[in-house]
């Protein structure tokens, strides 16, 4: 591991913002923080940026412990979620403070600026104070500001959610494709899931101050450790072992051994749903959403949420069968429910 | 990645970390100043008080509280403080309502006359009065009666013009944080607009009206260029402690009546503050502004009456300005230059002293209280909380007793201290710290309005506290920093009564030669030295203004 952060811990009085924390970013690596707000991501950032304290555990550095290290000292650039632009300097001038204070000769300082401008795509911006730009060119000056001291490692907080949603996709990727051309290890927080998803190299799912589940997106998606995560990653249905065995008992055998595992997650798109006179479920509604359908399905255990691609026979009304393939189902743990995922 | 290469890394060992030394010296610096300069000055007025023949006892205090004069002085004191706010927190809330719900051409003007009072020595407001009111008065002249301004009255007058301005801007600010979609939805539900000015505008200006009240009494209570000059015979608080100090050389007696002095105006500050932050916090962001429609009636009946009150005011300072230049009030009234030759002692020179005094105290108090608030930003809770309240406190110490705890502090040879006593730097000092809570307090608001993601980006770009606090921090509270820059500057020229016991026959500032001119019956030449005081006094406003108005052209 490039960066490893073991145990942290941060209180506030006796609030427990963060609870023996462990994460790890490899070199190269993008890694988002996901969760809901509340959960400690801001804090977890600002503890590895060296702009809050730690209370208990330990954050390294290639192995060199950074806990006495000020935040100054560090070499991380950081990208806050608005509003951290220097209000009195240029762009350029925002862009070049962290290599002036290194010292660099200003010639030096110049090409570098306009490297960065270009490869933030804004080449025309540089005499512009910050107050004339718009609020995604803002956080792009921002994130040329943070890696032109070709920092160690990048940290993002939330540097999309105060843009509307076409800026922010197009900004996303362009985060992605410089980090990517760099090849800065990059530590990102965000509460938007399907943000994390088209990112992510690895994804850290957090909730209440703790770290519930780390992986690939695609574990986090197919393989959720936990109720929890199953339901921030997206639309799931959850169904208790009883609910199996009357729905569909051909999934139960797969089941862990362990008796934690109490839910079945099927996502929607596992369904398979055919018409069927002799169904024993019925369609209750259909959305249209473009590429796919969402069909709100009755059964016997309860409303099932499937989603169809291209063109699907079912009407409102039509009873329907149902039938999910066995390694499409997840056991997972039955923790705290989530607060409902936005639906893409 | 031609230019990176050049970029040193971070050296990651355990250093010294030169920004918690800095951090403290931020605090510590001023903290030592306010302690020095104000808690122990109050700790020595305080024994000062107790401080009998053979020890310490209560024998000073039964001694004034058996004396008649104290019991006048007090009553006297009390009843104009009563009166004059009154007075203007009335007259206070007819302009702001004028400036603030009504709609009429020309309130540049009444903003700019309401602040003059606030750009002279308080004692001019009595030397107007004086020229338009006294025996050779234009107006008792021209009438051809006798009017006894000496004394309550007279005194009333002046007293309200100058707590006047403070008056408007107070319930001003509180008539603004009525939002204008309150009125539209009282427009909907069919409020008639005297019930919208009784249901809406007077319980929103409640503690806008409160506030302004108290601020109103202090500043009566403690005045004393006012009292000085027009009081006559009747004698108030602060006048007592002076002829107590001055006049009989009895500083444990003036430290007495300080001490009484004190209690009122703490009380008075702190019920005040108590109402402040009521007022914030009722405060809700994403305002609209009220922008009031003409009304014939209402608006030109409030026109008329702010005319009225800035003719007054005008009036007064104007009368000064005008005596100034006419030859020999009242009998040769063509104009001339002859009194703009001081024949005092020293001359101008205390002009000259003031103004450098006065950019003295302007220099280092703007420095003190950015610092403080740059450190105070980087400390626990715990350890900024008692360092805020400290720095909040010396606004509730009237003038009159911080000058009189100053020398009894500093003239006497117990401490190092004593070097300082008959220095300008002493009487730079004193108006600072007699001023230091406004000052402060704006800084703050400054500071609040700093998003804290500035100084930590700067942070994380590898910059030091003394690099952040150079190039972001100045830079983002600078308007705040010229402001509290002028106010010291602009009080400094102008006060009175803290300084009123420093001055020594070689080192005078310019309200004192004021004060002295007019008891030499030399009121032209007074009035002279005024117009003089108050012609820096506007230059400095008008550059404030220019600054700021530059500064914020270049931030777009
Ligand atoms: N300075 C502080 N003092 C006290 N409590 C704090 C402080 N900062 C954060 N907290 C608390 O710690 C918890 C975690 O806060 P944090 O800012 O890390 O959440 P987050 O996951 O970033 O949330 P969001 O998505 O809303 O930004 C919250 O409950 C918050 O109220
Ligand atoms: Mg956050």
């Amino acid at each position: 591991m490039y960066l490893t952060v073991r145990d942290a811990t941060k209180l506030y009085g006796t609030f427990t913002a963060l609870d023996r924390v462990s994460i790890g970013i490899e070199k190269g690596e993008f890694v988002c923080l996901l969760g809901p707000s509340g959960c400690g991501k801001t804090t977890l950032l600002r503890l590895i940026a060296g702009l809050a304290d730690l209370d208990g555990g330990k954050i390294t550095l290639e192995g060199a412990d950074l806990s006495q290290m000020p935040a100054r000292k560090r070499g991380f650039g950081i990208v806050f979620q608005s509003y951290s632009l220097f209000p009195n300097m240029t762009v350029a001038e925002n862009i070049g403070y962290g290599l002036k204070i290194r010292g660099v000769p200003r010639s030096d300082i110049a090409a570098r600026v306009a490297e960065l401008l270009d490869l933030v795509k804004l080449p025309q911006v540089a005499e512009n104070m910050p107050g004339q730009l718009s609020g995604g060119q803002q956080q792009r000056i921002a994130l040329a500001r943070a890696i032109a001291v070709d920092p160690q490692v990048l940290l993002l907080d939330e540097p999309l959610s105060a843009l509307d949603a076409k800026v922010r996709a197009e900004l996303r990727d362009q985060i992605r494709q410089v980090q990517r051309a760099l090849g800065i290890p990059t530590l990102m927080v965000t509460h938007d899931q399907e943000e994390a998803l088209a990112l992510a190299d690895k994804i850290i799912c957090m909730n209440h101050g703790s770290v519930v589940q780390a992986g690939t997106p695609e574990d986090l998606y197919h393989r959720p450790a936990t109720r929890f995560v199953a339901q921030f990653m997206g639309i799931s249905n959850l169904l208790t072992p009883e609910d199996v065995t009357r729905l569909f008992p051909d999934l139960l055998p797969p089941r862990p051994a362990t008796p934690k595992a109490q839910l079945a997650c099927i996502r929607p798109e596992q369904v398979d749903i055919t018409p069927a006179a002799d169904g024993t479920a019925m369609v209750r509604s259909i959305s249209f959403l473009g590429n796919l359908r969402r069909l709100e399905v009755d059964s016997p255990v309860g409303p099932l949420t499937v989603e169809t691609h291209g063109t699907n026979p079912c009407r409102t009304g039509d009873p329907v069968s149902l039938r999910v393939a066995p390694d499409a189902c997840t056991w997972v743990i039955d923790d705290a429910p989530a607060p409902k995922a936005v639906p893409a | 990645m031609s230019a990176s290469e050049t970029i040193r890394r971070p050296s990651r060992h355990r250093t010294f970390d030169s920004d918690r030394l800095l951090t403290a010296a931020c605090v510590g610096l001023p903290l030592l100043g306010l302690i020095l300069f104000f808690a122990y000055p109050m700790l020595i007025v305080f024994l000062r008080s107790i401080t009998v023949d053979e020890g310490y006892g209560m024998g000073n205090y039964v001694q004034v509280l058996g004396s008649s004069g104290f019991w006048r002085a007090t009553r006297h004191s009390l009843a104009m403080g009563g009166a004059t706010t009154l007075l203007s927190v009335f007259l206070g809330f007819i302009i702001a309502q004028g400036l603030y719900r009504c709609a009429f051409p020309g309130k540049w003007l009444i903003r700019a006359v309401i602040v003059l009072p606030l750009l002279a020595p308080s004692l001019v407001q009595a030397l107007g009065l004086i020229f338009l009111l006294g025996r050779n008065g234009v107006i008792s002249r021209a009438l051809g009666v006798e009017i006894e301004i000496y004394g309550f009255w007279g005194l009333l007058i002046a007293n309200t013009l100058y707590a006047l301005p403070q008056a408007v801007m107070i319930i001003g600010a509180a008539l603004v944080l009525l939002d204008a979609r309150t009125y539209e939805a009282a427009d909907v539900m069919g409020a008639s607009p005297w019930r919208q000015f009784r249901d809406l505008t007077l319980p929103s200006a409640r503690f806008g009206i409160l506030n302004a009240g108290f601020v109103c009494f202090i500043i009566t209570i403690t005045d004393f260029g006012n009292a000085a000059v027009i009081g006559g015979d009747y004698s108030v608080l602060a006048t007592e402690i002076y002829s107590q100090v001055v006049g009989q050389r009895n500083f444990n007696m003036g430290a007495v009546v300080g001490i009484m002095l004190l209690l009122p105006t703490v009380i008075a500050y702190a019920i005040e503050r108590q109402a402040m932050k009521r007022q914030q916090a009722g405060q809700t962001t994403g305002q609209v502004a009220y922008r009031p429609v003409f009304a014939p009636l209402r608006d030109l009946g409030m026109a008329g009456l702010s005319l009225l009150i800035c003719a007054a005011i005008v009036a007064v300072i104007g009368i000064v300005v005008y005596a100034s230049f006419v030859t020999l009030w009242p009998y040769n009234m063509s104009l001339s230059f002859k009194h703009y030759d001081i024949t005092l002692a020293g001359g101008y020179s205390s002009l000259w002293m003031t103004i450098l005094i006065s950019l003295g105290a302007a220099v280092g108090g703007t420095i003190a209280v950015f610092l403080l608030g740059l450190g105070l930003r980087r400390l626990p809770q715990a350890l900024a909380q008692p360092v805020q309240i400290l720095a909040a406190m010396p606004a509730a110490v009237p003038g009159m007793v911080l000058g009189l705890a100053y020398i009894l502090t500093f003239n006497s040879t117990a401490t190092p201290l004593y070097l300082l006593y008959g220095s300008a730097a002493l009487i730079g000092i004193v108006n600072f710290y007699h001023y230091h809570t406004q000052g402060f307090l704006t800084v703050m608001t400054g500071f609040r309005q700093l998003p804290p993601a500035l100084e930590e980006a700067a942070g994380s770009l590898g910059a030091g506290l003394g690099r952040t606090a150079r190039d972001v921090v100045a830079p983002f509270i600078a308007p705040m920093l010229v402001s509290v820059f002028f106010f010291l500057f602009m009080r400094s020229m102008v006060t009175l009564s803290a300084v009123v016991f420093l001055t020594t026959p070689q080192l005078s500032v310019a309200a004192v030669t004021i004060m002295r001119l007019d008891d030499a019956g030399l009121t032209s030449q007074a009035a002279a030295f005024s117009t003089c005081v108050m012609a820096v006094v506007c230059g400095a406003v008008l550059a404030m203004k220019m600054i700021l108005a530059l500064m914020q052209r270049r931030r777009g």
